[in-house]
């Protein structure tokens, strides 16, 4: 019988966690669901959103709310120039787009090793303190983050499902010809569609680093998490890769409290495998 | 003779012996005055050689006594020169140079060698600085020993960092008899010395101690709080999954056992964790009064402080976390490390420098490199290199034929050792061959621990600075405990 103080955890760390690897692999599937991208620099632009962050509260001494805001929005750019300048011409070739992403992913840990060096970064949390569910300390930062990621997922299905753009994104994301004959700028719906997910990978570093620390180690690490998510989910399915992420945060936050922090990893990644073994197109994949 | 001229012979006698009585009094007389009082004066002053003329008074009267002074300077003979055909000294620096343990030897061994270089070498010889990256790793480590080694032709190696690279790097040493004042913690290392010794006895620990004694540094701090009124029964453990903890963790909760202390859970953590809120509250729900990390692989040190800082709960933290030892660790953490207690290793924290020659160290280093030395692994690589000219100059003044040979200076380097440390940044010494350590195994060439010596110091962050807690004769805090625990 699980105790009241464990199942506060369990339920509360695992939504956390669930939550920001959802909006990291959310936007990663959404590229490739919608542009047939493999965006491997993905993890780097995860990581910049809380780097981004920090440098406008040291650099201009704004708040870590306007600072999140403000980096999401600015890596959603980055993301988006960096279609419109380097992929946009070479999408029609898989492998450059690979080694591309790959190699700006490398850049980007770079840049940030040599301008912040390899400590980690705490991004002062938007909320601080703590709140108590009984006599569970719970940090009013996690709840928060919680449900700014909850929030951020269901706006991300709105847009998709009710707005004329979602709309004609997902037409695209179908036949990128058909929505071509009937007229639809597909390069301005692809740019959208890395606007978005960059946005979102942005919002997740930075609530990452609020809740835990970034550091640029894991650029590399965000990207292996993600596309682990991605594939178990499906790929090119947003609502595969929410549903994965929050079945792989629970996965770890379980084994975690049970069996220990150091099988957490494991586990999860052996569930990933198990779980394509039985169905290999992902959980929410289209067979080809 | 007739009675008058008897008696002109008895005055002419008289005479004679009673001057001659007068005169010997008279001188008897004067030498008293010039011998008494005697008196013993200790002048303790510099005497330059050749005359030294000095005013007294002697029984009233001004004596001008002249003196001559011999200064006898140590060694009397010339000083001693370097072997034929040698024109400079070499040494070497191998360490992982991307990563700031690795940088800062390379700075410090630099700063000691521009030093020494300023007053004129080692036996009148120039010394030049060779350094190689290993880039952590032993595949590189070994071939660039070789080749600083044999292409190079440094004299001696100073460096290292990682555990497993060393071990690997101590083959090529040992087949090329090259002198390693190294770093790197693993009992491993002075267990080859111990169990090959004529093979690995080049290889001598001198940045930090045995990784056995983080054992006996956590007593310490778990007595100084007991000494302190902060009694611990129960231990909350979180450690990294890796070797290093496994060769300490049976000893230290061993010795726990002796004193009644409860480990009440002990947690592995791969690299790169960061969900320790769950562990937090665990650690308190099981009753601990403390957290004892052991950390140094997980690089998240900076999350465990900041999410302990926040959750406040009854809870002290303390233990070895690399991340904590790191002069950059309270901006890193916001200021959340604030009453972190940790193990200062290499036995420097620079609010209270150990020696006076670590505190002009850490000036100059700052003065050059623009701010302080990064991590402790400089130190030892500071030292390294004044040892390794004290001990070239000990050989050759003892008439050593070649005060650079290995061989030779493996027994100059082996005198210090217990009771006989050598104190430069640190008091350095070394066991001897044959040593036993805490945990039954050889310990020869490692660093000796111990209040007199090298230890981690007991240590806690303390309003943005890192401060001593203990040993007694080097404190400069007390003990401040979390608001929440009051």
């Amino acid at each position: 019988m699980i105790s009241f103080e464990n199942l506060v955890v369990l339920l509360v760390y695992g939504a956390t966690l669930s939550g920001v690897w959802a909006l990291i692999s959310s936007g990663f599937t959404l590229i490739f669901g919608v542009c047939r991208l493999l965006n491997l620099a993905h993890g780097g632009l995860f990581i910049a959103g809380a780097y981004i962050g920090l440098s406008l509260i040291k650099g201009f001494g704004l708040d870590p709310l306007t600072s999140t805001v403000l980096s999401m929005i600015a890596v959603g750019f980055i993301g988006s120039g960096v279609y419109t300048g380097l992929l946009m011409k070479v999408k029609e070739h898989e492998v450059t787009v690979v080694i591309i992403t790959l190699a700006l992913a490398l850049i980007i840990e770079q840049v940030i090793l040599l301008m912040f060096g390899e400590h980690g970064i705490i991004f002062p949390p938007i909320l601080a303190g703590v709140v108590y569910l009984g006599d569970v300390p719970l940090p009013a930062m996690r709840i928060f983050g919680m449900a700014i990621a909850l929030a951020a997922l269901f706006l991300l299905g709105l847009f998709v499902t009710r707005t004329r753009i979602g709309r004609e994104i997902t037409a695209a994301s179908q036949d990128v010809e058909a929505a071509t004959f009937i007229g639809l700028d597909v390069n301005r719906l692809f740019i959208v569609t890395m606007f978005i997910s960059s946005l979102l990978a942005g919002l997740g570093g930075v609530l990452y680093s609020q809740i835990y620390a970034a550091n640029p180690f894991l650029v590399l690490k965000a990207l292996i998490f993600a596309f682990a998510i991605v594939i178990l989910g499906g790929l090119g399915s947003v609502k595969g890769s929410i549903v994965a992420s929050f079945i792989v945060g629970y996965i770890m936050t379980v084994v975690i409290m049970f069996l220990g922090a150091r099988w957490s990893e494991l586990f999860a990644l052996l569930i990933i495998i198990a779980a394509l073994i039985i169905r290999p197109s992902g959980l929410f994949g289209v067979r080809e | 003779m007739t009675g008058k001229e008897k008696t002109n012979v008895d005055r002419r006698s008289f005479i004679k012996y009673a001057a001659t009585a007068g005169i010997a009094a008279v001188v008897a007389g004067a030498a008293g005055y010039f011998s008494a009082p005697t008196r013993t004066e200790t002048i303790t002053r510099t005497i330059p050689a050749g005359e030294v003329t000095r005013t007294v008074t002697v029984g009233g009267q001004t004596v001008t006594q002249t003196q001559t002074v011999t200064v006898i300077t140590t060694p009397t003979r010339p000083p001693p020169k370097p072997p034929a055909g040698k024109t400079e000294v070499r040494i070497g620096v191998l360490a992982p140079l991307a990563d700031r343990q690795g940088k800062v030897q390379e700075n410090a061994a630099r700063l000691a060698i521009e030093e020494i270089n300023a007053k004129g070498g080692i036996l009148g010889l120039p010394v030049k600085l060779v350094v190689a990256d290993d880039k952590l790793s032993a595949d590189t480590a070994v071939s660039e020993f070789r080749r600083l080694v044999t292409a190079e032709k440094v004299d001696v190696m100073i460096g290292g960092y990682s555990s497993g690279v060393m071990t690997a790097t101590m083959e090529p040493m040992a087949e090329l008899k090259t002198i390693f004042l190294a770093d790197a913690s693993s009992p491993a290392h002075a267990r080859k010395v111990g169990a090959n010794y004529d093979k690995y006895k080049y290889w001598f620990r001198i940045t930090q101690n045995n990784g056995i004694t983080f054992a006996l540094d956590g007593i310490e701090q778990i007595d100084y709080l007991a000494a302190n009124g902060v009694k611990i029964d129960k231990l909350y453990v979180i450690r990294d999954e890796h070797i290093w903890v496994d060769e300490w963790e049976p000893l230290f909760t061993d010795l726990l056992k002796r004193k009644n202390i409860q480990v009440v859970k002990s947690v592995k953590i791969p690299r790169g964790y960061t969900e320790y809120e769950p562990l937090l509250i665990e650690a308190n729900r099981l009753g601990a009064q403390a957290v004892f990390n052991m950390l140094a692989i997980s690089g998240t040190g900076d999350v465990l402080a900041k999410q302990w800082s926040t959750l406040k709960l009854p809870l002290l933290l303390m233990g070895h976390d690399l991340a904590a030892i790191d002069l950059g660790f309270w901006q890193s953490t916001g200021g959340a490390c604030e009453y972190e207690i940790f193990m200062a290793d290499g036995g420097v924290v620079q609010t209270a420098p150990p020696t006076p020659m670590c505190k002009s160290f850490i000036e100059n280093y700052t003065k050059k490199y623009g701010y302080p030395p990064e991590a402790h692994q400089g130190y030892g690589a500071y030292d390294a290199v004044y040892l390794y000219k004290k001990v070239v100059e000990e050989a050759a003044a003892a008439g050593e034929s070649n005060p650079f040979d290995s061989d030779t200076l493996v027994k100059y380097l082996e005198r210090y050792t217990l009771g006989n440390a050598i104190e430069l940044t640190r008091k350095v010494a070394f066991y001897p061959k044959g040593a036993w350590g805490a945990d039954g195994t050889r310990w020869d060439h490692d660093l000796v621990w111990g209040d007199e010596y090298v230890k981690n110091w007991v240590a806690q962050w303390q309003g943005g600075k890192q401060v001593v807690l203990a040993p007694a004769w080097l404190k400069n805090a007390d003990l401040k405990l979390p608001p929440w625990l009051k």
